[in-house]
């Protein structure tokens, strides 16, 4: 299609090249490269030798290989970051996975039963729903903290549960108690997205399959759901985000210790008395910034589609 | 297969300020097992809020609605038994044709899942649909939209049909088409079926009875030849035809009705009809009224022709008692699409005593219908 365009406007103006075609992609390009320089910046100090790194531009190819004698470059910071991170991954993941799929489904089904279905008091409920939203992560910082260590028993409750199962580690209860705080922070922000989606769903619809003999669980399992496709992806890719990169909560909950999440071991990682190691941080950064650029791969198409409805 | 029955159903909306609207006010209709009935009246009348009633879409505030001589007032919709074709079809946009007929039978019944598939496939052959039945319903034209919406509704062999306004997103020449239809596939399923719509014209041709109801309140119900010659009041009268009736409202003087531009002489039935009231109001439908260029007598006035709009097969005149006015008040006469007649025209209107209606002036009931024997009149004039 581009081409036909772009032979058409060749014919009309009669020179070789439209002016405007010109100055279109030399902005264009101007652009990707103005958003591009900052992770090609952080690529290639990932890879430079820690002591030449003070002595250049830090988004030319290193000078000195890493390896200084060998004349190669390695890749030994992003696999000094991946040791490193490893057990942060894989608490982030553990943490992430279940709190995203949590807040998105049990917001999607909140506001079906706020939007969808109509009872007395609904607007009631769901105006505290949306206070949720502008509660400050700031406020609720210390009472969060006692909840989880002294209202709440889970960890004592949670010793037979890594005891019997597999895989299942004492200090998993900390992961498990910022699951539910996740999805209960998040859950406000999913039911507004979701309840958006539902308002602009054909009320004969949801009477046909009412007629059609349909429970509400059941027109919510066959007809909203599959409907919300798109903007679970959505919800999907703000919730992946927001909890991956979250460190206040891990702070306040996690404290520190084997549970630790990736954010909260990025903050130590490279730093020592004899000075900040540039390149191992900015591998690691890069490590732990990879699992959101996924996610965003992933549900990008219907991320679209579901911003566009 | 079942008799529907609607006993002093009332609906009252509570606003939330505490105001009530009565919405549907004491209806009472028996549709019987097989019939079409079609529910008919201006936008607001309570029309689609007491199909909504039927189907368990709105509560009902008083009264009784039974199905098969078992009341149905609290039974919710799933287990009614009926089926609805709504006006947006509202059709399950990610389900196919095949998924969208199926859901109603795997939802409400224990039927296995190859009876269904045949079922499905029956309907669809007979609804004409059989080849789209693995497309989306958003890759269907309208009018096959509209067969998905009635096969869903037919698959599950319901108790009674309720279809609101089914036609009135499709074009004019397949919604005449679909109108044939429906009636055909509706007498061969034998279903009650109640159709609700604010097209008189649906409600003539469609209906073995229509139920007219204005603000809420039921007008009449009857054949449509019933409603369109014995209106029982002069709101059914006005509501049902094309183009409306035309009404005057005079003073009665001496058995004669005396209106500011002309005068009316009541034959012996109608001045009984009228009886000492002071005033009355003459209904005449503009296919009964006679335009001729000449001639006179004592129903006959002088009158102008204010615009002509050509039907083709028709045309409808609309004439004046006074020509010079800017926008005067007017009323209409049918006249042959042959006859050549134009605007400003100088011509006699009669108004054929047989075809007269009254009604009273304040409440509107009707005091005396039109004849359907025009020898029986003749003669009482003479």
């Amino acid at each position: 299609m581009s081409f036909g365009t772009s032979t058409d406007e060749e014919t009309e103006t009669g020179t070789g090249y439209p002016l405007r075609r010109v100055v279109l992609y030399i902005t264009l390009v101007a652009m990707g490269a103005f958003y591009l320089i900052p992770i090609e910046t952080g690529v290639m100090t990932s890879l430079t030798s820690p002591g030449s790194y003070t002595g250049q531009f830090p988004y030319l190819p290193p000078l000195e290989p890493l390896l200084s004698g060998t004349g190669e470059f390695s890749l030994q910071p992003w696999q000094t970051a991946v040791d490193l991170l490893g057990q942060g991954l894989v608490n982030s993941v553990i943490l992430v996975v279940p709190a995203t799929i949590l807040s998105g489904l049990l917001g999607s089904m909140a506001a079906y039963g706020l939007t969808t279905v109509s009872w007395r008091g609904q607007i009631a409920i769901y105006i505290t729903f949306v206070a949720g939203i502008f509660i400050p992560y700031q406020a609720v910082l210390v009472p969060l903290t006692q909840f989880w260590y002294n209202v709440v028993p889970l960890r004592t409750a949670f010793q037979p549960v890594a005891y019997w199962v597999p895989f299942i580690q004492n200090y998993h209860w900390k992961l498990v108690a910022l699951i539910v705080t996740h999805t209960a922070y998040g859950l406000p922000i999913c039911t507004l997205l979701f309840r958006a989606h539902y308002k602009k769903l054909s009320d004969e619809m949801i009477e046909a399959a009412r007629l059609d003999g349909a429970s509400i669980y059941r027109i919510y399992r066959r007809i909203i759901l599959p409907l919300s496709v798109p903007m679970f992806a959505v919800v999907f890719i703000y919730q992946f985000t927001q909890i991956w990169n979250d460190l206040l909560f891990a702070l306040t909950i996690v404290q520190f210790g084997d549970a630790s999440v990736v954010t909260q071991e990025l903050v130590g990682l490279g730093v020592s008395q004899s000075g900040t190691n540039f390149p191992l941080r900015m591998a690691g950064a890069l490590v732990a910034a990879l699992p959101t650029l996924l996610v965003y791969v992933l549900f990008g198409e219907k991320f679209a589609k579901g911003v566009a409805a | 297969m079942a008799k529907l029955t609607l006993d002093n159903v009332t609906k009252v909306f509570t606003e939330d300020d505490g105001n009530e609207i009565v919405a549907v006010d004491d209806v009472n209709i028996d549709i019987d097992d097989g019939e079409f009935l079609v529910l008919v009246g201006p936008s607001g009348c309570g029309k689609s809020t007491t199909l909504r009633m039927i189907a368990g879409l709105e509560t009902v505030t008083s009264g009784e609605i039974s199905l098969g001589g078992e009341r149905i007032n609290e039974k919710p919709p799933a287990e009614r038994d009926i089926a609805m074709v709504f006006q947006s079809y509202a059709l399950y946009p990610h389900m196919t044709v095949r998924e969208n007929m199926s859901f109603g039978l795997e939802e409400s019944t224990d039927m296995p899942d190859d009876e269904i598939a045949s079922h499905v496939e029956e309907t669809a052959e007979m609804m004409g649909i059989g080849e789209l039945l693995d497309r989306k319903p958003a890759d269907l034209s309208g009018g096959q939209q509209q067969r998905v919406a009635l096969g869903r509704a037919i698959v599950r062999d319901p108790e009674a049909f309720l279809m609101d306004e089914p036609l009135s997103n499709l074009d004019a020449k397949l919604r005449a088409t679909m109108r044939t239809e429906l009636q055909r596939l509706q007498a061969e399923l034998g279903v009650a079926t109640v159709y609700v719509t604010h097209d008189q014209t649906e409600a003539m041709t469609m209906g073995d009875r229509i139920a007219i109801l204005d603000d809420g309140v039921l007008q009449q119900v009857g054949t449509p030849l019933e409603c369109y010659h014995t209106p029982r009041n002069q709101f059914v009268a006005g509501f049902i035809g094309e183009p409306s009736m035309n009404f005057f409202e005079m003073d009665v003087r001496d058995g004669r009705l005396v209106g500011d531009r002309f005068e009316y002489e009541l034959t012996p039935a109608q001045r009984d009809a009228v009886g000492d009231a002071d005033r009355a109001t003459l209904g005449v439908r503009p296919e009964d009224i006679s335009v001729d260029t000449e001639g006179g007598g004592s129903h006959a006035y002088d009158v102008f022709v204010d615009v002509v709009e050509p039907r083709g097969d028709e045309n409808t005149t609309h004439l004046t008692f006074d020509p010079g006015v800017e926008e005067p008040e007017t009323f209409t006469a049918t006249i042959s699409g042959l006859r050549h007649i134009q605007a400003g025209e100088a011509v006699v209107a009669t108004l054929p005593p047989e075809s007269v209606h009254l009604f009273d002036a304040e409440t509107g009931t009707a005091l005396h219908n039109r004849s359907l024997e025009t020898a029986e009149v003749t003669e009482q004039l003479t």
